[in-house]
């Protein structure tokens, strides 16, 4: 079928052309400068603990580990079970500290609360801290991200 | 009296048309004037941070490990380092507060009304990359105040949807504020962002001499001729008077109130209370923390952030909201002018309590 009329001129179609081949050119440069900007993440699937660092805990305390670049916090029950969390804050990234005495994780940036299992409870922080999950093997704690279980 | 030296390099780089330029411009005076002086100060804030943060870069090691250590030596051995890294920090307050000054007295004055909207326009990129200097700069002490205030400053973004994860990713090199993220501000603050501003701000001042000195409403309403005054030599002979007395009293603030330097960043340990930005970023420090936490299932901080982005995009193109003729009056501009200012005093002064 042959259209009577034309939507663009032959001059607007080859424009069309260059400029999107330029684009197209172009992207083909941005995307590896693009790609070098964002270096590999690091969130661990699995952190391993010696479980003699955290056998002699007191129950209701808690105990810093690395998890990745980020600190993450191991915490005895009262029954003597564990409990790990990310110790960071849901609301803008910072790290939190637990509060024994008034058995509560709090953020000093924006004056966040969270309960004892982490639950938010005050303040700006919008949901709860991430939890991981514990598992003892022998000699070591296991520590996985919840979604892995 | 023309020499020949003088006349051989006018034949090769111009330079009578330029003089010649300078000689003709006229500076108005009024009662307002002085607002024509902040512009220079703001220059003049910028150079000194220029020249001290060559300096600094001198001694300075961007690294993990070195960083913290390179500005404590900085301070304690480097002869007379303590002075300049006080008077590039206090030079980066004045100049900041200059540039806030330098806007709301345009923005009040209506300057940016037809034809000079990308003078404003450039002047609102030199805010943000004025502000993102203060901010990239706060972070290479590498102590724990200035890692807690950049993991809360570059989440920011993450609650915009879309795209935020991916800016956040890219202000941090990755998911976390780590050593990757000090280079990355290190190569911000001292490249990146000194040519963005060197660029702007020559696109800038170009646009205000072909566009020449806006008059107020107020003196261009009166019929009678405004006094006028040259550029050259006289405005600026007051302008370096000026600059003479800003620097007096930036040097003894710096000499007298020197920037402290807290003990090296843990990347694990929690937050250290009484954690405050720099006051430019008081206000909205203040603003983000009494946002609720939910509001309609819609994070707070997600509406606080994406509020504050749109105030950002109206205050680009406040020319073209505000697109009356130069010689009408703007009550209402004016007044979100002083809502502004009230916002900002108020919410800075909660913060502090």
């Amino acid at each position: 079928m042959k259209l009577k009329h034309s939507f663009f001129t032959r001059r607007q179609f080859l424009n069309g052309l260059l400029g999107g081949w330029a684009g197209a050119f172009l992207a083909s440069f941005l995307y590896p400068a693009l790609k070098f900007c964002f270096p590999p993440t690091r969130e661990p699937d699995q952190v391993v603990l010696p479980f003699s660092d955290f056998e002699d805990m007191e129950p209701g305390s808690v105990r810093n580990f690395s998890w990745g670049t980020k600190p993450g916090m191991l915490k005895k029950r009262a029954d003597g079970s564990y409990q790990a969390f990310v110790a960071v804050c849901t609301h803008l990234d910072c790290n939190v500290v637990y509060l024994p005495d008034k058995k509560k994780f709090f953020c000093a940036c924006h004056d966040g609360w969270y309960d004892e299992n982490g639950v938010n409870i005050g303040g700006p922080p919008p949901n709860p801290l991430r939890q991981l999950s514990v598992k003892r093997e022998g000699e070591e704690l296991i520590i996985t991200k919840k979604s892995v279980e | 009296m023309k020499t020949g030296i003088r006349s051989w390099l006018d034949e090769r780089l111009g330079i009578s048309s330029i003089a010649g330029f300078l000689r003709k411009k006229m500076v108005p005076q009024h009662r307002h004037s002085l607002w024509y002086y902040t512009g220079s100060a703001i220059l003049l804030f910028f150079a000194i941070q220029v020249v001290t943060g060559f300096m600094l870069a001198f001694y300075y090691k961007p690294t993990l490990e070195g960083a913290n250590q390179s500005v404590a030596r900085i301070m304690t051995e480097v002869p007379l380092g303590w002075i300049i890294r006080s008077i590039h920090s206090w030079s980066a307050s004045f100049m900041i507060a200059f540039v806030f000054i330098h806007l709301l007295s345009i923005w009040i004055a209506k300057s940016y009304r037809r034809p000079r909207e990308f003078t404003w326009m450039s002047g609102v990129f030199l805010l943000v990359f004025t502000l993102a200097s203060g901010f990239t700069g706060y972070l290479l002490p590498w102590d724990d105040l200035s890692l807690s205030a950049t993991k809360v400053g570059t989440d920011i973004p993450r609650s915009v949807p879309f795209v935020g994860v991916w800016v956040t990713k890219f202000l941090r090199g990755g998911e976390d504020v780590t050593g990757d993220t000090l280079t990355r501000f290190f190569s911000f603050h001292v490249s990146i962002l000194p040519l963005l501003i060197f660029a702007f701000i020559a696109v800038h001042v170009y646009l205000i001499q072909k566009l020449g000195m806006s008059l107020p409403l107020s003196v261009e309403s009166k019929k009678e001729k405004v006094k006028e005054l040259p550029f050259w030599p006289n405005f600026i002979y007051r302008e370096m008077v000026v600059w003479l007395l800003l620097f007096g009293i930036l040097m003894t603030l710096a000499i007298f109130f020197p920037p402290s330097l807290e003990k090296t960043a843990d990347l694990m340990a929690p937050a250290p209370e009484g954690l405050r930005p720099e006051w430019y970023f008081l206000f909205l420090f203040q603003t983000l923390k009494i946002f609720p936490p939910k509001i309609l299932f819609i994070n707070g901080d997600t509406i606080a952030v994406l509020l504050m982005f749109a105030a950002a995009i109206l205050l680009f193109f406040l020319p073209i909201i505000d697109n009356k003729p130069a010689e009408k009056k703007g009550k209402v501009i004016t007044f979100f002018a002083y809502v502004f200012i009230v916002f900002a005093v108020t919410m800075t002064v909660w913060s502090l309590l």
